[in-house]
């Protein structure tokens, strides 16, 4: 299956239950759950369905475009569902057949595997998707993001596309799945991942391994931090303040694949980025609840006046 | 009354963590056991059965609580009744008290009493077991202490996954619970794929009709069944191709707990792979794909691998060819690891450990190389005078820590030690050199190996050596059952390579050399330290002892007599282990503990004049302690004190040791003084019994 197709179906499938479908957010991060989108839909009362592709980001991760399996980037489709459905596995099930994996035929397992971002102060418990033996999904049930009770839990699916893609066409090297079809008036053109992607994967390899300017990118960490924090306490901008902290977080890959990071300094700068992702969250919450409590003032005023 | 019923119960739950099932299904089964019994239920044992997605249990109950008597005393006869036999108003109110008429209260005189008094017998009905199920089930599951519980949806209820299904019978009456918002039935759910074909919930008419309703839904819900079936299948299909499965109990059990069906399947993987250190395959099989290697007679790997599906067959061949396929990518990953390490020289790493911290305190695991370096030189030429060896050893110690730089160990910490080996071997180094860097974490746990080679087992006492005294010097001591840098774990690691060595390394000597290293890092006073770590190595010898098999007055007696010198330690257990049984040294003990009683505040001189003794028994003991001094040999000694022990009686038999005389007083106290310290080369037999 095209990797073009397999997204609109997994978009279809859920917005057909009941899915915002969101877009991916236009920063680099190294998981959608990164995305506002999940950071904050996550979080209070409100309910929250909502589904995304999302480029994800592992420096480390890079093979300069050599290793069939692994890549600097990949493409995660992820679904956030608050509350967490009682039928949340059969609903994932089924989104499995709408990729038209036939159920009777394969071996699934779901496989304890507990999530947990110390850079967003978020974890859950959950598992990882087996397919025939391959890990092709990640799910979660929130229990905290940003240091804060999820209240409802939200469940987290993620799947790995690129992955499914493969295991489905049974490619044995990722460049050579086929994006889509470009169709012309001078006849029909089939895309490769790798003609899209590979010297992309070549260059931010070499970027993240050699030529990423560790100086730089220490004091960019530093002054993302600083304008972070100038933006919560200054302003209470919390939308902007996390991007702040987005930025922090791949910096800190770049620097860590850089091999600038000791295994000493490491806990402390993540928590630097945490204690600001935790901060916006706060304030998201606080607002969230003075908006909800005005908002319904409002109705009420609205209904006395009638 | 004293009938019984069958209870069962069973959380039907989204798929647990394989690592809670067996401690949740026994936690359960302990407290469910202990409330059946505080109620008068029976104290049967529940039979326990657990999948991925289910936890139950079974076991049979009294089908009510037994009726109980209770006899109730009340006021005086005279009290109760008048002259004219009447009830009086206070005998009506003792019978209204526990709702009966008058006519129930009998008068009798109860023991105690000095009068007959108004006496009732009471029938409390039991009540049905049912109903107190109902009423003490919910609190039993919510009490089951889930180490990482989880809430899900607008739910408070805290459990191990969501619980989606409950099934609770007693007899054929379902027990009317609710739990978190599930209400309980007699039906439950199959296999995923069982359901895809059968919407229904399978009916589970009657507790016994359990395992084989839910194996006709594709379930087979006993854990021991499942594990069996799956190690016959694979011998079976590894018999096939002419191997074994490489034996691994833990991977055997982690399957049985991750299927609700087992179902073998085996596959290939390209025979190019097999280039790759076999630990390398068996890790990397094991870690990401949960398979078995296969090998031969010989130990070598076949290009084959066995693992579990969770359904009863591959009608496609789809199972096998995703596990293959998934196989091939890991494969791939870990051959890149292992060219992509090869590129680099070992030692290039060396200046790369000073990034990777070992301890705060103690600095990197470059700083930490420098110290093992320094011990590994200082021991090996103490136990060596071949200067290519020393040479050798302190290759190894410095090269012994760059393989945690490297891409596999990243992604195998199991293999530290055995990928440095393998780096090395492949750059051409000494055998010596590879063979110990390789060796140098074992023994990890008590059933691990030792080092095969001296140099690997110098190394790994000295890595062992400075973790221990290092983490000490610091502080870092373990207390209780709080060990988080397994320090025990090392100290007996080490021992175990100085028993099974036998080199003439004493702890103390060790103790001090590795704190001379740790030096200006030591936050604690050199003093302090060097007592805890004796205290420790103590502990950690006499443990050996016992691991050693040598009986408890053996390890008692031999220890107090000194335990510095393993290799005597040693040779002294052995000894007196061949003479435990000896009745002789029941004796012996009575009489030493009777030598220390006389010796307690008495300060002997070594020397004293035989002339002086009169009395034939300390004669022939004076005669003896000659023979008993002049022996070096640890087996002729002990048949030389066992053959003291008839003397000892004797002597205490007739002579008073503390007499008047103050120079017959002496020279028996020299005596004894003397006897208790060749004693004491062996054993402090005081200690025997």
């Amino acid at each position: 299956m095209h990797i073009q197709e397999l997204i609109l179906r997994l978009q279809r499938f859920w917005a057909d239950r009941g899915c915002l479908i969101g877009q991916p957010y236009d920063l680099e991060k190294g998981a959608g759950t990164m995305n506002p989108l999940t950071f904050f839909g996550a979080l209070g009362p409100k309910p929250w369905n909502v589904a995304y592709v999302e480029p994800s980001r592992r420096p480390a991760d890079g093979r300069y475009g050599e290793n069939p399996f692994r890549v600097y980037k990949h493409l995660q489709f992820q679904v956030i569902l608050k509350p967490s459905p009682a039928r949340v596995q059969e609903l994932y099930i089924e989104s499995l057949e709408a990729m038209g994996i036939d159920f009777s035929k394969h071996d699934l397992r779901f496989e304890e595997d507990n999530w947990e971002s110390p850079t967003l102060g978020a974890w859950g418990v959950g598992w990882q998707v087996v397919l025939d033996g391959m890990e092709i999904s990640q799910f979660t049930y929130f229990q905290q993001v940003g240091g804060l009770d999820c209240r409802p839990v939200s469940a987290e699916l993620t799947y790995g596309i690129e992955r499914i893609c493969m295991f489905l066409g049974g490619y044995d090297n990722i460049f050579d799945l086929v994006h889509g079809e470009v169709k012309t008036d001078d006849g029909v053109f089939p895309v490769t991942y790798g003609q899209m992607r590979q010297r992309e994967e070549f260059e931010l390899s070499a970027y993240s391994f050699e030529h990423a300017d560790i100086d730089l990118h220490r004091s960019l960490f530093d002054a993302f931090e600083k304008e972070g924090w100038r933006l919560m306490k200054e302003h209470g901008h919390f939308l902007s303040a996390y991007e702040q902290a987005l930025k922090m977080s791949h910096t800190f890959n770049v620097l860590d694949s850089r091999g600038a990071v000791s295994t000493t300094e490491r806990p402390g700068i993540i928590k630097r980025v945490r204690d600001l992702a935790c901060a916006c969250a706060k304030a998201y919450l606080e607002f969230e609840t003075t908006d909800l409590v005005a908002r319904a003032a409002q109705q009420t005023r609205a209904k006395g006046g009638a | 009354m004293n009938e019984v019923r069958t209870f069962l119960l069973e959380l039907h739950c989204e798929e647990i963590p394989a690592r809670f099932l067996g401690p949740l299904t026994r936690d359960f089964s302990a407290a469910f056991e202990a409330w059946a019994s505080s109620q008068g239920l029976g104290a049967g044992t529940l039979e326990s059965f657990y999948s991925p997605r289910k936890l139950a249990w079974r076991g049979t109950l009294a089908a009510a609580q037994p009726n109980q008597t209770e006899t109730q005393v009340g006021p005086p006869q005279r009290m109760c009744v008048d002259e004219a036999g009447r009830p009086t108003l206070q005998g009506q109110k003792f019978a209204e008290k526990w709702g009966v008429a008058f006519e129930a209260v009998r008068f009798e005189q109860p023991a105690g009493k000095k009068e007959p008094c108004a006496v009732l017998t009471l029938t409390k009905q039991g009540r049905p077991s049912v109903d107190l199920l109902a009423e003490a089930l919910p609190g039993l599951i919510a009490g089951l202490h889930v180490p990482k519980a989880m809430r899900w949806g607008h739910s408070e209820f805290e459990f191990v996954r969501p619980i989606r299904n409950l099934l609770a019978l007693f007899g054929t009456t379902v027990v009317p619970i609710t739990v978190d918002g599930v209400q309980a039935t007699n039906t439950t759910w199959g296999h995923r794929l069982f359901h895809h074909q059968v919407p229904e919930p399978v009916a589970i008419p009657t507790p016994e009709a359990y395992e084989a309703a839910l194996e006709q839904a594709g379930v087979v819900v006993g854990v021991d069944t499942r594990r069996s079936r799956i190690a016959a299948q694979l011998e079976a299909l590894a018999a096939e191709v002419g191997g074994r499965p490489v034996a691994d109990a833990e991977l055997l059990d982690t399957l049985a707990e991750i299927v609700e069906f087992p179902n073998i399947v085996r596959g290939d993987f390209p025979v190019n792979f097999l280039e790759l250190p076999k630990e390398v395959l068996v890790t990397s099989l094991r870690e990401h794909q949960k398979s078995f290697c296969i090998e031969r007679a010989d130990g070598e790997l076949l290009p084959c691998f066995l693992t579990a599906a969770n359904r009863t067959d591959d009608p496609e061949g789809f199972v096998k060819a995703g596990n293959e396929w998934v196989l091939k990518a890991r494969l791939y990953d870990a051959r890149f690891f292992f060219a992509a390490d090869r590129k680099l020289e070992l030692a290039a790493r060396l200046e790369k450990l000073k990034m990777l911290t070992f301890q705060r305190e103690l600095g990197s695991y470059y700083d930490k190389t420098g110290r093992v370096v320094a011990l590994v030189k200082t021991l090996a030429s103490r136990l060596s005078t071949d200067d290519e060896h020393i040479e050798r050893a302190t290759e190894a110690a410095r090269l012994a820590k760059c393989d945690l730089r490297t891409l596999m160990v990243g992604e195998f910490p199991e293999l530290q030690g055995i990928m440095g080996g393998e780096y090395l071997r492949h750059e051409g180094a000494h055998e010596e050199v590879w063979m110990a860097v390789k060796e140098h974490y074992r023994p990890i746990g008590a059933e691990d190996a030792l080092p095969t080679s001296a140099l690997g087992a110098l190394l790994s006492l000295c890595d062992k050596l400075d973790t221990v005294v290092g983490c000490f010097a610091v502080g870092l001591i373990p207390s209780g059952s709080k060990d988080p840098l397994a320090l025990r774990r090392a100290g007996q690691g080490l021992v175990r390579i100085l028993w099974e060595r036998g080199w003439a390394l004493s702890p103390g000597d060790l103790i001090a050399t590795a704190l001379r290293v740790v030096g200006e890092r030591a936050t604690r006073p050199a003093g302090e330290t060097a007592e805890a770590l004796s205290a420790f190595f103590r502990d950690r010898v006499a443990y050996q002892l016992e691991l050693a098999g040598y009986p408890g007055s053996v390890r008692r007696s031999a220890l107090a007599a000194g335990w510095e010198d393993l290799a005597d330690l040693k040779a002294r257990c052995g000894a007196l282990t061949a003479f435990a049984e000896d009745p002789r040294f029941a004796s012996l003990a009575q009489s030493a503990k009777r030598i220390g009683n006389i010796l307690k505040d008495e300060a002997p001189a070594d020397r004293f004049n035989q002339e002086i003794l009169q009395d034939p028994t300390e004669q022939a003991l004076a005669f003896r302690l000659e023979v008993l001094e002049g022996t070096d040999d640890m087996g002729a000694l002990l048949a030389a004190l066992a053959d003291l022990a008839q003397p000892l009686e004797a002597f205490f038999g007739s002579v008073m040791v503390k007499c008047e005389e103050p120079a017959l007083r002496g020279a028996r106290l020299s005596l004894l003084h003397r006897l208790r310290r060749a004693f004491l080369r062996l054993a402090d037999f005081s200690l025997w019994q």
